[in-house]
Formats: C-alpha cells, sequence, structure tokens
C-alpha cells in the first residue's frame, strides 16, 4: 500500500528463540520487513507478538537467533559466533533509531506535551532547546495537537495522549516504528484518531512500521503485510487480503472469526 | 423481605402518595455526642487551668529562660544536630535503597541486613555505643586495607565527639528508615515510565534523574518531612551522651536551680515552636511537589 517501499531490508530477524524462565514465547522466528513496510501483527493474547515487537529494541533480551534493524545487531555484539549482550550505552545508541509507541502510552505525567516529545532529543542527542521545541511543535501539528503543547498528559484524553507519545517517538528521527497495540487502551470512540495519525505516517513517512493491533480495519487498509501468530509461531502472512480475506490456516480463521464476529 | 419482593411485583397496589404540604427536614439529633463534647471542653479547660494555677510551676521561671543565651545556644545545636544528621540520612538512605533494589544478591543482602539492624537497635541504645566508641575502638584508622597507605589515624575519643556521636547515631538510625521511604517512592514509579525512556534511548542514570526521581519525590517528601520532625524529636535522646542540645541545656540548667518542670516547659515550647515553623513548610512543600 505504501508507495515507498524499496529492495532494502530494515529489520531481519533469523531463528529468534525468547523464554521467560521455563516458559518458552517465540519459537525460531525468521521474518524480513522491508525498508518503508507497514508490518501488522495479528494473533490471539499470548501468543508472542507484543513480546517479539520488545526484541526488536531490546526492551527484552534473546535467548537464541538474532535481530538486525538495518543491518546492525540490536542488542547484542557478535565475537567468535557468539552473541554477547551489550553494555547499557551501546544498546542506548542503536535504540535510538527505533520509535516506540506503548499501548499505555507511557507519556512523562510531570512534563508537558511538548516537553514530553521535546525531551529525548535535547538529552540523548544534545539538540538545543530551542530547535527541540520547534520540531516538537511541529510534530505535535502533525499528530493533530496544535494548542495542546502547554498541556500536561493528565490534562489530555486518551487519544491524544497516545498521538503526544507518536509525537514523542518520532522526535528522534527513528528509521523504525514500533506499535505496541496503540489502541487497545482507548475508548472506542478515541480509536480512529489515533489510526488516522498511523495511517498518515504509514502512506507518507516512509517511515517503517511494525504495528501490533487488533485493529482488523486498519491492518486491512494501510498493511502492506499481515502476519498472522499462535503459541509463539509466525502461523501464516501475506498480503491482508490474502491473510484477512482467505486464510490458509484453520488457527488464523479460527482467530478472525473471533475477532471479527 | 416479603415487601422487597412485593416491591417488584408490578401487578401490586402501589403505595399511597404522601399528603401535600409542609415538609421541613429534621436531621437526627446526637445527643450522646453534644454531651461527650462538654465533658471534654470541661476536662480540658479543667486541667490548663489547673496547670496555670499550680503553686508548684513558678511561670516567671520559664519566662526568664526562654530566651536565655544557654537555652537559645541548646536550641541552637539541636537543630544543627537535626540536620546535618538529616542530611546525612538522606544521602545514606538513597544509597541504601539503591543497594537494596540491586540485581545482586550479596549487594541487596547487605543493605537489608543494614536496615534490619539499624532499625532494630532501640536508638537510646545506639547512641550510647556510638557515645563511648572509644572504649571499643581505640584508634580510628582510614586507610587501604592491606598495605601501609593511611589516611587518617586518630584517637575514636578524640574524632567522636559528643556531637559527632548525636549525628552519627541519628543519621545511622534515620537512614534505615528513610531507605525504605526511597525504596517504596522508587518503586511507585511504574516499569512503563522507565521502558518509555530506555525505548528513546535514555541510559538508566538519566532515565533516574529526568524521569523516576522528580515523580518518585512526590510520593517520598510527605513521609520525609514526618521523618525530620522524628529527628528532631529524636534528637533530644542525645542528652544522655551529653550532646549539647535543646534538652541537655534545660537538664544542666535545672541541676542548678531545681526547677525541672519549668526548664522541660521551655524546652517544650521550643520543640513545638520548631515543629510548628516546620510544619507550615512541609505544607507548602507537599503542595509544590504534589503539582503534576
Amino acid at each position: 500500500m505504501s508507495a515507498t517501499v524499496t529492495g532494502s531490508t530494515m529489520v531481519r530477524i533469523e531463528q529468534l528463540d525468547k523464554s521467560f524462565g521455563p516458559h518458552q514465547v517465540l519459537f525460531d522466528i525468521d521474518l524480513e520487513v522491508a525498508a518503508g513496510e507497514t508490518v501488522c501483527l495479528i494473533g490471539p493474547s499470548g501468543s508472542g507478538k507484543s513480546t517479539l515487537l520488545r526484541c526488536i529494541n531490546h526492551l527484552e533480551d534473546i535467548n537464541y537467533g538474532s535481530i538486525t534493524v538495518d543491518d546492525e545487531l540490536i542488542g547484542y555484539r557478535l565475537e567468535k559466533g557468539r552473541l554477547h549482550e551489550l553494555r547499557e550505552k551501546e544498546a542506548c545508541s542503536k535504540r535510538v533509531e527505533i520509535g516506540m509507541v506503548f499501548q499505555h502510552f507511557n507519556l512523562f505525567p510531570h512534563m508537558t506535551a511538548v516537553e514530553n516529545v521535546s525531551f529525548a532529543p535535547m538529552k540523548v542527542k544534545g539538540e538545543d532547546r530551542a530547535s527541540a521545541r520547534a520540531y516538537a511543535r511541529e510534530l505535535l501539528a502533525r499528530v493533530g495537537l496544535s494548542g495542546k503543547e502547554d498541556f500536561y498528559p493528565s490534562q489530555l484524553s486518551g487519544g491524544q495522549q497516545q498521538r503526544v507519545a507518536i509525537a514523542r517517538a518520532l522526535a528522534m528521527r527513528p528509521k523504525l516504528m514500533l506499535f505496541d497495540e496503540p489502541t487497545s487502551a482507548l475508548d472506542p470512540e478515541l480509536v480512529g484518531e489515533v489510526l488516522a495519525v498511523m495511517k498518515d505516517l504509514a502512506l507518507t513517512g516512509g517511515i517503517t512500521m511494525i504495528v501490533v493491533t487488533h485493529e482488523m480495519g486498519f491492518a486491512r487498509e494501510v498493511g502492506d503485510r499481515v502476519i498472522f501468530m499462535d503459541a509463539g509461531r509466525i502461523v501464516e502472512q501475506g498480503p491482508p487480503e490474502q491473510v484477512l480475506g482467505e486464510p490458509e490456516h484453520e488457527r488464523t480463521r479460527a482467530f478472525l472469526s473471533a475477532v471479527l464476529r | 423481605m416479603t415487601q422487597n419482593i412485593q416491591g417488584l411485583d408490578h401487578t401490586a397496589t402501589t403505595p399511597t402518595p404522601l399528603p401535600r404540604g409542609h415538609r421541613k427536614v429534621v436531621p437526627v439529633r446526637h445527643y450522646g455526642r453534644m454531651l461527650l463534647a462538654v465533658v471534654v471542653v470541661v476536662i480540658v479547660v479543667g486541667s490548663v487551668i489547673g496547670i496555670a494555677n499550680n503553686p508548684n510551676f513558678d511561670w516567671s521561671i520559664v519566662g526568664e529562660f526562654v530566651f536565655s543565651p544557654s537555652i537559645l545556644r541548646g536550641l541552637g545545636s539541636t537543630l544543627l544536630i537535626t540536620i546535618v544528621s538529616m542530611v546525612v540520612a538522606v544521602i545514606l538512605s538513597v544509597i541504601i535503597a539503591v543497594m537494596r533494589m540491586s540485581p545482586s544478591t550479596i549487594i541487596s543482602s547487605v543493605a537489608a541486613a543494614y536496615v534490619f539492624i539499624f532499625r532494630g537497635i532501640p536508638l537510646i541504645v545506639l547512641l550510647i555505643l556510638v557515645g563511648n566508641l572509644g572504649l571499643f575502638i581505640k584508634d580510628i584508622v582510614i586507610g587501604i586495607p592491606f598495605t601501609d597507605i593511611v589516611f587518617i589515624d586518630t584517637p575514636a575519643a578524640r574524632l567522636v565527639t559528643p556531637f559527632v556521636a548525636s549525628v552519627l547515631g541519628l543519621s545511622l538510625a534515620g537512614a534505615a528508615y528513610m531507605a525504605e521511604i526511597m525504596r517504596s517512592g522508587l518503586l511507585a514509579i511504574g516499569r512503563g515510565q522507565r521502558e518509555a525512556a530506555k525505548a528513546l534511548g535514555l541510559n538508566s542514570a538519566r532515565t533516574l534523574r529526568y524521569i523516576v526521581l522528580p515523580q518518585a519525590l512526590r510520593v517520598i517528601v510527605p513521609p520525609m518531612g514526618n521523618e525530620f520532625i522524628g529527628m528532631l524529636k529524636a534528637s533530644a535522646i542525645v542528652s544522655v551522651i551529653a550532646g549539647g542540645d535543646l534538652l541537655t541545656v534545660a537538664q544542666g540548667i535545672a541541676g542548678t536551680n531545681y526547677r525541672t518542670i519549668e526548664l522541660l516547659i521551655v524546652a517544650t515550647i521550643w520543640y513545638l515552636l520548631v515543629i510548628v515553623i516546620f510544619s507550615i513548610g512541609q505544607h507548602f512543600l507537599e503542595k509544590r511537589t504534589a503539582e503534576r
């Protein structure tokens, strides 16, 4: 759907295993995402889709396999065939290129909207206050929040907060955006405004997006590819009309009939 | 019960409406409560009059000593001991709290043991122990172990003056309590905040400084104010090691003129006054940190 999918690979996941203690949640995941592509991850809760997303920017460590973003290993360094977990400082510098939007927004409650957005560019990238603020205002305008710059998160609706959170992630000028169920915590009437911002981003931004979502309409309309996960494995993937319209697997059909009712 | 069931039954006859007209509402009168209030007032007023007119209290003595230079000096050292102990305790408690949350079991166990020991020892015992440090530690030597490099080597009795012992005892004990307050404050900040900061590329020191601490302060400040008041009151206990504080001075004067009660009243007046002033400041500080 996006006009900007190029040939190069943005995310490459190979043979990824992930366990929480004795409980394995991801099994041998292989996945490539092209630069500019919008991929929607769907599946029942507990299927491992959120964990997979969190592994991509190393909010979770992994047990086996590798993840590269823009041909750079994330969270690890390859040495003599083994992956060594990076020290915090190195891991941080790689995260800068990956934006993340959380289910519960996780805005900083003691900062206004514009402070939330301009904070990381100033502290992490060392941008000066004036230009960071100017860009923050620009981004807030882009997500439709002009005039709300000096509001605190508690003074904003859930949909507005999530749009601030999207602007905050964009402020770091990421190559890749990860959305972890961005509309699941919202009241139904506020879902649309957030999806509209994400759609705009997918269609005009040229940015690579991986979206964990339960919004099948969004996946169908905006996704270049839909991936259905269940029990820690990728069950099937393909263009939205195929996966959502004519799913090959019984589990996909069962899931879709449950959510589409 | 049967009435409720009838109420659900739509075929039941509707109750006859109340007659229209005068409907002034009369609240219940709590006669017992009024009587109790009268009794309480009688007891309070009686006690106050009794104390004020007690021929054994000489209020002129109180007036004479409230602003006496030695009492004011005692008040000064009480404030100094309290403030220095508070500062040392706050710093120590942050270290203990961070150690307590360390992923290393050894480090967190040491912090837990510290909290257990210094919360467990009665403050008066701890102060007497520290005050008599010279009895069981002859020399204080600070250097690098197993080498000949030595930075400080003095007799303990000279280094540990009553003032130092007071500050040491109060801050060691205070830090044990405050460490738990700090820890609960830091834990009150949800994982989502740290993750959001992490995802933006902030390291953990900056996350603590800019994201966690400013929010944790809101949780920490009110109980810390109470700790300060507690520290001020606990500082009176240093009189057992002649800490030179307000109570030590008041007792010293009472020892010469035998006006024990009057001088305790003088000390009480000052303690209450300082606490009132501090409570006002605490109120404004809480209001400030509670915003947002």
